[in-house]
């Protein structure tokens, strides 16, 4: 099965089969930034995704795109791959930057 | 406990109307995430992490009340993001409001006194302001990731009681709190006149940016045991006392995930407040489809391996007081004498 490298941001997974697919739609799903859906035709859908159904009788996924206001949905059987194209907005270091600071203050 | 007698009557007729009729699984509070914009980012939060382009989206009103028709609890929790921040808290709250719903805003308070100046709300029995304080102000200061909140909700809260609405709090403790700290926290909270207290431990969420406090099951234990086991007479917590036994491990409780269900602009979440496991488009689809037999203390799912946060385990807790005659008198008992 397709290994993911530790950080999945600027990632284009090349996927072999549904196997693959699958688990790149999963680690798309549990990413917290936007990403790209490319289509089998060459099609692309960018937005944040934000669910998808492996079980539903014609599987998807779900995407917010940042132009429009409704969801859009994207039959599984139609997507190539999903490149991670958006920033990773949970690997931020906020914690740590705010621990920094409150230790160079006290120092000051 | 502080919970006013009416909102305690709604509820239990609730969960007896509920039981009488068979029904299994049933809802008991509405998690309401109309936006996940905050103006803090604190360290222990897994909620706010997304693209700008999400968090500049909000519900609809009409979005958030087919989501409370849709499942019926007596009770809505509005969490966030902030929800002071969402254009339309005012109107969402008085149509709350005009439905009965017993409303808890949860707020980190740095918005209240300009919201309560610009006379978005009312006081009325049905609405509490709960306000996030996870300890006193060095505690809470760094937990929030900003210097300057304690004092601004302190005085937040001051306003808000002076004006006749109903304040309670709500702290999450985190590894390493020290357990005298957190008493002296509480007879703060009870000094400044809030309604009660909610505490619960933090729940390890995979996307926040402080990984290292999450509490250990164990270390939960006897971090409330430390804290509760011998209550002052003042102190009032708006919650069951039946759940502060459990975080001191008296009961061993699994999780009711379908309790509070959680409601955001992705659908109906699965399956409960912390963990996200895919989107219902509908309350009656969220209950069918979700697995529950996957989640739970005693499930072996690693993400509930520790978990013993308030929205998983406080229904159950209901559920104890209102299943048996045992549980109702472990609640009469603890509410009376005032020890959980
Ligand atoms: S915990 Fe609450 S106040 Fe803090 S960042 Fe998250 S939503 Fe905002
Ligand atoms: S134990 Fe229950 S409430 Fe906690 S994360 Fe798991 S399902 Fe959710």
């Amino acid at each position: 099965m397709i290994a993911p490298p530790d950080s999945v941001e600027g990632w284009e997974p090349d996927v072999a089969g549904p196997a693959d697919l699958a688990r790149v739609i999963e680690l798309a799903f549990d990413y917290r930034g936007d990403v790209t859906v490319v289509g089998r035709d060459g099609s692309e859908w960018f937005g944040y995704l934000f669910n998808r159904s492996a079980a539903a009788p014609d599987p998807y996924v779900e995407l917010l795109d940042p132009a429009g206001d409704a969801p859009v949905r994207v039959r599984c059987a139609d997507i190539r791959t999903i490149r991670f194209t958006g920033r990773d907005t949970a690997a931020g270091k906020s914690y740590a930057a705010w621990l920094e600071r409150k230790a160079a203050a006290k120092d000051a | 406990m502080s919970v006013p007698v009416a909102q305690m009557w709604t509820v239990a007729t609730y969960v007896l109307g509920q039981r009488l009729r068979g029904r299994k699984r049933y809802p008991l509070v509405l998690m309401l995430e109309p936006l996940f914009r905050c103006n803090l980012a604190c360290a222990g939060c897994g909620k706010i992490q997304y693209p700008a382009h999400v968090l500049k989206r909000h519900l609809s009103v009409e979005d958030c009340l087919r989501a409370v028709d849709e499942c019926g609890t007596p009770m809505v929790s509005i969490p966030g993001g902030e929800p002071l921040m969402y254009p339309e808290i005012g109107r969402l709250v008085s149509e709350l409001v005009a439905r009965r719903k017993y409303v808890y805003l949860c707020t980190n308070a740095i918005l209240l006194e300009e919201k309560l100046d610009a006379g978005l709300f009312t006081p009325s029995k049905y609405l509490s302001f709960s306000v996030h304080m996870d300890g006193l102000r060095e505690e809470h200061d760094e937990a929030v990731c900003r210097e300057g909140v304690y004092d601004d909700a302190v005085d937040a809260i001051r306003e808000a009681l002076r004006r006749g609405f109903r304040v309670t709090t709500n702290t999450t403790l985190f590894e390493g709190v020290d357990p005298e700290r957190v008493r002296k926290f509480f007879d703060t909270m009870m000094d400044l006149g809030v309604e009660g207290m909610m505490m619960s431990p933090g729940y390890s969420y995979s996307k926040a940016p402080d990984q290292d406090h999450f509490l250990r099951r164990k270390r939960t234990h006897e971090l409330f045991r430390a804290i509760l086991d011998r209550p002052k007479r003042h102190w009032k917590f708006n919650q069951s006392p039946i759940f502060l036994q459990f975080l001191m491990g008296k009961h061993d409780f699994s999780c009711t995930p379908w309790g509070n269900p959680t409601y955001n602009m992705f659908g109906w979440q699965k399956p409960c407040y912390l963990l996200q496991e895919g989107y219902a488009k509908t309350f009656a689809e969220l209950m069918e489809t979700t697995e529950w037999d996957r989640y739970g203390h005693k499930s072996g799912n690693e993400k509930c391996r520790d978990c013993m946060v308030h929205c998983g385990y406080e229904p159950t807790a209901v559920n104890h007081t209102f299943g048996s005659l045992r549980g109702f008198r472990d609640t009469v008992v603890a509410t009376v004498t005032g020890r959980p």
